[in-house]
């Protein structure tokens, strides 16, 4: 009787809010089911997260470590964090936006064990918090991960943006994520996200304009 | 033009692409743009920048994904293998804090009785109660340091691999 209701309920939410409603139940439910998954530990969904995010995770993690060798190692620690605590998502976010959640994390914290005397080098002049990606005048490690002239030209300007506006400007507009889930990831307020990316779109306009001349 | 009509367009166009912008805005910046070399110039930049962004690709290294799978499936099978463990211990320790608070009064007794017939000062049969309450959880500890060090040296296995 409860789950007719529920039923007639939902049907009508969904005529009264059209296509969207139906789009992010859709997802919650999707993330829910992952969340379970996650929490059982199940082998075959983590092997169908893996070769799902595989490309996107690899990619920003050789993008802000700066190394090829050094973003594999990464990236499976990042799963073997997945595995270890998947009970922690609670499916209530994208699984994206947790995913790189870990995965900076673990960058930051090998950053934090490998130069703790320089960790005031790290502080973001902005929010305070501590950011480091290659260093901004060594382009050679990056030059290994793109290909291409173009790239590597991009590569370059990109190179002479500072990190924390180079990071969000790749979740943004290479990873295409929403504000609000940089702001998760980046664990940041909402606004200093969309300052960060004004700043950051100027500065490349900038570089990029320079590179041309 | 205007100048402050340049600085809101060039606003808007910044803005579009990061947050989006209103239909009405968007008619507007549109017009603009068609009369403007100068604003339509700095929206040709930014949608270049953009797509540079978007063009850059990194190549995947061979077979990445099923190496870390096969380690995943490694270290779940190892979690696996500990967790009935656990659940043991746990048990083992609510057992005996259970049987500890129901036997409490006679153990107190029985050491008090003990304490006075071999001549003790009470401080130290009431501390051998406390020891003895303090027995699971000093067990607990010694397990989990144990287990503490295996797994750092697991991982440090897993670094020189």
């Amino acid at each position: 009787m409860s789950a007719t209701l529920a039923y007639a309920n939902t049907n009508r939410a969904i005529a009264t809010a059209g296509p969207m409603y139906l789009f992010s139940t859709h997802m919650a439910d999707e993330n829910k089911a992952l969340a379970q998954g996650l929490r059982r530990r199940d082998p075959e969904l983590l092997d169908r997260l893996i070769e799902e995010y595989q490309y996107r995770l690899f990619r920003y993690l050789a993008y802000i470590t700066g190394n090829h060798e050094r973003a594999e190692d990464f990236f499976q620690e990042t799963w073997i964090r997945v595995l270890e605590r998947g009970h922690q998502y609670d499916g209530k976010y994208k699984f994206e936006s947790w995913l790189f959640t870990i995965a900076r994390n673990l960058v930051i914290d090998w950053q934090r064990h490998k130069k703790p005397q320089s960790l005031d080098a790290l502080i973001d002049p902005d929010e305070g918090a501590p950011m480091e990606f290659a260093a901004e005048d060594d382009a050679s490690p990056l030059d290994l991960v793109l290909l291409g002239e173009r790239g590597a030209r991009v590569q370059a300007s990109l190179g002479q943006l500072p990190a924390v506006y180079r990071e969000v400007l790749l979740l943004r507009f290479q990873e295409d994520m929403q504000l609000e889930d940089i702001s998760r990831v980046l664990a940041i307020p909402l606004s200093s996200v969309k300052s960060r990316l004004y700043r950051g779109l100027d500065a490349l306009k900038k570089v990029l304009a320079g590179g041309a001349e | 033009m205007n100048e402050e009509l340049h600085v809101r367009a060039e606003e808007s166009i910044a803005r579009q692409r990061v947050e989006g912008i209103s239909d009405a805005e968007r008619v507007w910046l549109e017009e603009h743009l068609r009369d403007c070399a100068r604003c339509a110039e700095v929206a040709r930049a930014t949608e270049q920048a953009i797509h540079s962004l978007r063009g850059l690709s990194v190549p995947m290294p061979r077979a990445l994904a099923s190496r870390t799978q096969f380690r995943v499936r490694l270290r779940a099978r190892e979690m696996q293998a500990r967790g009935p463990r656990w659940q043991w211990l746990w048990a083992a320790c609510g057992v005996s804090w259970a049987f500890g608070a129901a036997t409490a009064p006679y153990v107190w007794r029985g050491l008090e009785w003990l304490g006075h017939r071999a001549g003790l000062p009470d401080v130290v049969w009431k501390m051998g109660f406390g020891v003895w309450w303090a027995l699971p959880a000093i067990m607990v500890v010694v397990v989990l340091l144990f287990e503490k060090t295996g797994a750092t040296d697991g991982m440090a296995f897993r670094e020189e691999l």
